[in-house]
This record gives structure tokens, C-alpha cells and sequence, in this order.
């Protein structure tokens, strides 16, 4: 219609190329228009999709999210039955709004006194007059408490439900559990070891199972505790690891912390001695010693005598014994007695090259190798590592390691001779145990089970028998580097010796005399009765079946000790 | 037909209107079911959460702490000892005796009715001839052998409803001898002179000894029967409860009973 008529002369150029402009302009607008149509109706369209889709598969005005599943703030961490070690649960804070207060000020005061007497009158009335804009007044607050402050009315106190950690057992492995802040964030042990995984809201739903198995825990905890009252040491640590998996079946720290409020625990109870602390474990070293000697050809039988004289002068060094024999004595006697002068003799026929190695395969050079970030470096003689550091290495002097690597050190030794990381996660579908390597042979892991059951049916670990549970072990004391007249005192034991499946390190940092052990303070008198009933506590809950008629072969080593070595 | 072909698109609308009410209600419906669903999920999601903070509660009140505390001030339960360990039935079997059975040839019964006073007595008195041969008569007499030959006592009890013949020492015979006594007693029950033997009271025995043979204590017996019925049925209430000679026992129980009737 808009057509421009067709000229019957031929028209100017100028003419023709107006009507080629118009027609150009036409179209164009056409093709504007048309596309702002396809526009709106494409919108229309697509809106009309939606509220379609919207009817058919959409939800309802009052559906509820966010509650189909009940996922926790923070992942829970449970022990190796299942019972819970650390949950989350909704705890009541109680917050003040000091511009929003409208009652009167002092008397809220007062009353929020009453209320919660950690602050006085005073405090709280100077918190509503200072102008700031929140303070917390307390938080994880006894629903009792809630209450009656809610009964007060003031709208300028806030009260809220957030997240909190709570952990049921209290200080039950609290230093395997460590603790969080008040942010939620792990601090220390494995909420800070596995702080990513518990916070991770696709793992968080599945709790965390540890090793731990809390009966053992407690046992230990508790054996552990009462040794160390009564005979007044500054701490202890415990260790209890399935030397076959490396599993750590508890482990313990004291003075003991109450992670539920990590904060009023002194620096001294929040240090873990289990495993960032290390130590001199003394005669506890002695069977690796015999183990390296045995190992590398140097023993062939129990039997092998060594002079054993009252007092050994090397190096400038005099070397003591508790029991001197003042004769020659089989390895079966040095071990029986715990004899320094024979340990001595043996780890200088190893060799400080050798020693270092076998000490280095079994992970005494490093920290241990698992997920806690509490791992103490062993203290080591480093570059004077020479002939008589050997010596005293070889009856576990000048080398200074944790009661968890002691722990491993002896699993090595008796599992056949492999060395396996510890873990603090239960070995099982989600977690393979880690891969081990081989250190002694498993001829040598055989023999060295009579020589340690000797040392507790006859030598120096007697008190620390648990009666039809084969408990063999040694006993380690060991004076502090820095003040020689303070202990510790070490058992190292594995249970039950004809089949060893468990080791365990109790340990006593400065332990006292007392009466009842004549005043001596040596390993035998206090560890090791702890460690006797310790071990009939838990042995059975492990599963070990007590028999008073099963031994390893003893035939070993007493052929080797002498009737008037007895003291 | 016209009509309705012009209604035909009234209608086209219409079921095309009801056909979208009715997928409109379908939806709605299903909606309101799923929102049922949902809140009943809610509930259980909270329901699960109340679980979770009961058990926290309990767990935390429970505590092995805690239970540990209560064990060393209250139960002072300790760790079981090695020996309190079984390693299955066989040693679980081990430590139940069972009550010793009596063998089947267990020679003796001792249903010892008169006291032993009566025997000093006459030995005290010294007339060991007469008193003896009293004694040994009387002993004779009392003395009775278990025998699990149930037949042969049940004839000597209807034959003899009064005596009550109490055997006094363990006497290992077999049963062929049983028998032989049994009718040598049967004798001296004829003449009624077994009471006298039977009757507890000392006095009594005395008196049979000091007159010599049994039979001559009879007229003294008849009263003093009577009154040692009593003290008779003791012994033999004894007897019904010794595990040795169950059938003995029975047997001389069911007789007393009948002789006091008799007696009497």
C-alpha cells in the first residue's frame, strides 16, 4: 500500500534512489518490528512455561525446607562402637542489645545480676550504659536460666539458639578429640586434624569414627589417673595400639582436660603427653637393642654372655647398673635385671650406623606418621652420635621419643616384625590400614616374646603381671634431662604374650615414693602395678580369654638364667 | 443437528474447560498430598531430633566418667580374675558336683531309733553275761539290712505289723542273708517281745536285761510301747529323708503308720 508507484518515465536518479531508500526503511522496520514481537512473546512465553512448570512439579506456597534431613552443623565424631564422643547440638545463648533496653537500666541490672552471677551489678550496669551495640552474656545457657531471663521481659535481651559442641564423655580421650572454639572451628586434636571433613556439609551427615574404643579409653583413664594421685606425678600419658592394624585402641593424657571447656584448662592439661611430648623411655629401649643385636646376627641365643661388672667406664662415662651382677651374664639376665652395662655392651656391637637405621625404619627418627597435628619430634643425639651415644641409646638414653611411638616400636616388634603406621581411624571399609615395612624378622618377633614374658614372670616387671593374661613387657626409668633427680617411669607391655595382639605404654611423669612402695619410685613400684590391673581390666573387654595354663616358650630363655641371680 | 453444529464449539470449550478443571483438581490434590507427606517427614525429622537430644542428655548423664565414679564410691565391682573365666560348657559343667548318688549295692542302712543310752547301761552295770546276751539279743533284734528286695519287706511287714526293728550298725550283707535274718526276726515278733527292744526309754532296756532273755520284759513293754510309739516315728521320718535307702525308709514309714493304728 506504502508501495511507491512505479514510474512510467524514467525518473531522475536522485528520485529512484529515495524510493530504493524507503522501501530499505520499510523492511527494516518490518523486520524491528517483527523481532520485538518474537521478544515480548518469547518472555510471555517463557513465563507462561514456568508458572506452568510451576503448577505441575513446583511446590506449594507453605512447603517447608531445609528440615527433610537432619544433617549437623558440624560433623559428629563417634569411637569405634558407635557411642558418640562429640555432637552438636542447639545450645540457648543469651545476647543484650544495650540500645534497644527500654525498661529501667539499673534495675535490669540487678536483676541480671541475680541471674547470672558471673558479673556483678556493676558490670552489667555499665555494659547497658556503654553504647555499644551487643554483648554476649553467656552462652551455652541452662534452659533454667533461659527462662528466667526470658521471664524478665526486656526486649533488649536477645535470645538465641547456635551450634555448639558438646562433648558427652567430658574429658574421656580428650586429647584425641581436642576441642573447637567458640567459632566452631576445630583447635586441636582431630576437630583440627579433621576440621575440613567435619565441616564439609556433603560429609558432615556421616559421623567421624575413630579407633577409639571408649571402655578401653576409660579403663586406661581411669588405672592411669589413680596411679598418678597416688603416687603424686605431675602427668602420665597411656597408649594402648592393635599391633596388628596400628589402631589406636586409646590413648590418654593427664592431667585430664575437660574439652567442653577447653579454655579453664591449664596449658599443662591441654599439652598432650601421649604424643607431642617426648621423653627418655629408659630400660624400655632394652628389647629393641637385643631385637637389633638378634636381628643383625650379633645374639644367637639368650644364652650369649657378656661381662657384667659392677660399674662400665667408657668414653669418660660410668655406666650404672640397679642390679649389678658383677659377673658375666647371659642376654636372658641382662634383660631379667635390666641391666644398663649389658644393654651397653650389646648396642656397641651393633653399631651407631646400624642402630640408626633400625631405629629409623621403625620411625624413631621422625614424628609419627598419623592424622593428629600434636606430633613431637623425637629428640635425637643428632651429629654426636658416636660410640657411646650408641651405648646410651642402646638402654634408651640420649634419645627422646614419645610414649606413642614407644607404643608403635613395640607393636613392630611383636606383630612379626612389621612396622605399620598408627591411625586414629578405625581401620576398616572406608580406611585400609596403612602399609607396612618390614624390620625385624619374624624369627626375631618369636623370641624376643619369652625374653619379654621373663622379664615380668621373674625380673623386674613382677608387679605388673595380670594373672592368665600373659602380659609381657618392660619396665623403663628414666631421669629428666634437666633435673636428674625426677622420673619417669615407663611400662611398655604387650598382652597376651603367647599371641601378642596388644601393646601398651603407661607412663608417669615424676612420680613419688610413698609408703606403701618403701619409698621407691622406680618404674616396677608405680607403673607397673597400674599397668598389671590396667591390662585385667581390658584385656577382656578385648576379647582376650584369660588362661593360666598358656605361655610363649619359655624354653628360651630360662635355661639362661641363673638360680643365684634371683634377688 | 444445525443447532447442535453451532453449539459444537460451546461445547469444545467447555469439555476443554472441564477436562482442565479436572487436571487442575488432580494437581491440586496431589499437592495437598505431598504437602501432607511433607510435614509428616518434618515430624519425623524433628521427632529424630528430640531422640538425638534425649540420647545426648542420657549419654552425657551417663557418662563413663561418671559410671566409673559411682563404681569406686558405691558398687566396688572390680575386674573379673582370671579364674572367673570359663572357656565353655564343659568347664562350666566342671563346677557343678552333682550330689553323690548312692550305689546300687550300698550295703547298709542305719535307721537307728532308740537312743544310744541303753547300751552303756548295762555295760556299766557290769552283769556282762545276762546283759550281754540281753544286748546282743536286742541288738540282734534291732539290726535290720537295706535291701532293695521290695517283696521280701513287704511280706515281713504284713507278717509282723508291730515290730520295728531298727538296725543299728552297718551290716554288709547281700541279700541272701537278708532274707535269712529277716525270718529269724520274724520269730521273736510272734511273742510280742520285740517291743521291749524297740521302746526307747532305758529304763526299759535295763530291765529287759536284768530279766534276761526279751520276752520276759513283755508285760512291762505293753505300756511303754506305747509311749515310745512316739519317739519311734522320729527315726523313721529320719529314715524317709536319707538320700542312702530310699526304699527301706518308705517301707518302714507305711509300717509305723499302720502299726500305731494297730498298736492302739
Amino acid at each position: 500500500m506504502n508501495a511507491p508507484t512505479p514510474a512510467l518515465v524514467a525518473s531522475r536518479p536522485e528520485r529512484l534512489r529515495l524510493v530504493g531508500q524507503r522501501r530499505q526503511i520499510l523492511t527494516m522496520m518490518h523486520q524491528r518490528l517483527m523481532f520485538g514481537l518474537l521478544v515480548y512473546g518469547g518472555v510471555i512465553a517463557i513465563i507462561v512455561l514456568r508458572i506452568l512448570y510451576l503448577a505441575a512439579f513446583g511446590d506449594h506456597a507453605g512447603a517447608k525446607r531445609g528440615l527433610t534431613a537432619l544433617v549437623p552443623e558440624r560433623g559428629d565424631i563417634i569411637d569405634r562402637d558407635g557411642q558418640p564422643l562429640a555432637r552438636t547440638i542447639d545450645a540457648w545463648t543469651i545476647g543484650l542489645w544495650p540500645q534497644k533496653v527500654i525498661g529501667d537500666k539499673l534495675n535490669l541490672a540487678r536483676k541480671l545480676a541475680q541471674l547470672m552471677p558471673e558479673k556483678d551489678e556493676a558490670a552489667y550496669f555499665a555494659m547497658l550504659k556503654s553504647g555499644k551495640s551487643f554483648f554476649y552474656l553467656r552462652r551455652r545457657a541452662a534452659p533454667n536460666v533461659v527462662e528466667a531471663v526470658n521471664a524478665l521481659g526486656e526486649p533488649g535481651i536477645a535470645l538465641e539458639r547456635e551450634p555448639d559442641r558438646l562433648y558427652p564423655q567430658t574429658s574421656l580421650a580428650a586429647h584425641v578429640i581436642g576441642f573447637t572454639d567458640t567459632d566452631g572451628k576445630g583447635n586441636a586434636g582431630m576437630e583440627r586434624a579433621m576440621n575440613d571433613r567435619l565441616a564439609d556439609p556433603a560429609m558432615r551427615g556421616q559421623p567421624l569414627q575413630l579407633s577409639i574404643s571408649s571402655r578401653v579409653q576409660q579403663a586406661l583413664e581411669h588405672e592411669l589417673l589413680d596411679a598418678m594421685t597416688k603416687h603424686s606425678a605431675v602427668g602420665g600419658a597411656g597408649v594402648i595400639l592393635d599391633i596388628h592394624t596400628g589402631e589406636i585402641l586409646a590413648m590418654t593424657s593427664l592431667p585430664q582436660l575437660n574439652p567442653n571447656a577447653a579454655g579453664q584448662g591449664s596449658p599443662e592439661a591441654r599439652f598432650n603427653r601421649a604424643t607431642l611430648g617426648v621423653y627418655e623411655m629408659g630400660s624400655t629401649f632394652k628389647p629393641f637393642t637385643v631385637a637389633m643385636a638378634m636381628d643383625a646376627g650379633i645374639i644367637k641365643s639368650f644364652g650369649k654372655m657378656y661381662p657384667c661388672p659392677g660399674e662400665l667406664h667408657v668414653f669418660g662415662r660410668t655406666i650404672n647398673d640397679t642390679h649389678p651382677y658383677n659377673r658375666a651374664c647371659s642376654v636372658a639376665e641382662i634383660m631379667k635385671e635390666s641391666s644398663n652395662i649389658g644393654s651397653a655392651q650389646i648396642a656397641d656391637q651393633i653399631g651407631g650406623k646400624r642402630q640408626r637405621e633400625f631405629l629409623d625404619k621403625m620411625g624413631f627418627l621422625n614424628a609419627v606418621p598419623f592424622e593428629l597435628r600434636e606430633r613431637g619430634r623425637p629428640l635425637l643425639p643428632g651429629n654426636n652420635w658416636g660410640p657411646l651415644e650408641t651405648m646410651t641409646v642402646g638402654f634408651g638414653h640420649s634419645l627422646a621419643v614419645s610414649p606413642l611411638h614407644l607404643a608403635s616400636g613395640y607393636a613392630t616388634l611383636f606383630n612379626g616384625g612389621v612396622y605399620r603406621p598408627p591411625t586414629l581411624l578405625k581401620i576398616g571399609k572406608g580406611h585400609a590400614a596403612g602399609k607396612g615395612h618390614r624390620v625385624f624378622s619374624e624369627q626375631t618377633s618369636y623370641k624376643m616374646r619369652s625374653l619379654l614374658r621373663l622379664v615380668v614372670t621373674e625380673g623386674t616387671g613382677k608387679k605388673a603381671d595380670a594373672p592368665g593374661y600373659r602380659v609381657g613387657g618392660k619396665t623403663g626409668s628414666a631421669e629428666k634431662y634437666y633435673n636428674r633427680s625426677l622420673l619417669v617411669t615407663t611400662f611398655a607391655g604387650v598382652f597376651p604374650m603367647d599371641e601378642p595382639r596388644y601393646a601398651m605404654v603407661m607412663m608417669l611423669d615424676e612420680p613419688k615414693g610413698t609408703a606403701e612402695t618403701f619409698g621407691f619410685r622406680t618404674a616396677a613400684w608405680n607403673v607397673g602395678p597400674a599397668f598389671g590391673r590396667a591390662v585385667s581390666r581390658i584385656a577382656p573387654m578385648l576379647g582376650v580369654s584369660p588362661n593360666k595354663n598358656r605361655e610363649p616358650d619359655m624354653s628360651l630363655v630360662l635355661p639362661f638364667v641363673h638360680e643365684d641371680a634371683k634377688h | 443437528m444445525s443447532a447442535a453444529r453451532s453449539f459444537r464449539s460451546v461445547f469444545m470449550v467447555a469439555s476443554c474447560a472441564g477436562a482442565a478443571l479436572g487436571c487442575y483438581l488432580v494437581s491440586l490434590r496431589v499437592a495437598s498430598e505431598r504437602a501432607a507427606l511433607e510435614e509428616v517427614e518434618t515430624r519425623i525429622v524433628l521427632a529424630q531430633r528430640d531422640i538425638r537430644l534425649l540420647q545426648t542428655e542420657i549419654g552425657t548423664r551417663g557418662r563413663l566418667a561418671q559410671l566409673e565414679r559411682w563404681n569406686v564410691r558405691v558398687l566396688a565391682l572390680s575386674a573379673p580374675s582370671a579364674d572367673q573365666f570359663l572357656e565353655g560348657g564343659f568347664q562350666l559343667a566342671r563346677l557343678g558336683r552333682p550330689e553323690p548318688t548312692p550305689a546300687v549295692d550300698a550295703p547298709v542302712v542305719l535307721a537307728s531309733a532308740p537312743a544310744p543310752d541303753p547300751q552303756p547301761a548295762p555295760l556299766v552295770e557290769g552283769e556282762s553275761g545276762a546283759v550281754g546276751a540281753g544286748a546282743n539279743q536286742s541288738a540282734a533284734q534291732l539290726m535290720r539290712e537295706a535291701s532293695f528286695k521290695i517283696p521280701v519287706r513287704e511280706t515281713v511287714a504284713m507278717e509282723e505289723p508291730i515290730a520295728r526293728p531298727q538296725p543299728r550298725k552297718p551290716v554288709e550283707t547281700a541279700s541272701r542273708q537278708t532274707t535269712r535274718k529277716l525270718t529269724e526276726l520274724t520269730k521273736p515278733v510272734e511273742k510280742k517281745t520285740v517291743r521291749a527292744p524297740v521302746a526307747k526309754a532305758p529304763a526299759k532296756t535295763v530291765r529287759a536285761a536284768e530279766t534276761g532273755p526279751a520276752a520276759k520284759g513283755k508285760k512291762a513293754g505293753d505300756k511303754k510301747v506305747e509311749a515310745s510309739v512316739k519317739p519311734v516315728t522320729k527315726p523313721v521320718r529320719l529314715a524317709n529323708v536319707d538320700p542312702l535307702a530310699p526304699l527301706p525308709a518308705k517301707a518302714n514309714s507305711k509300717r509305723t503308720a499302720k502299726d500305731s493304728g494297730s498298736a492302739r
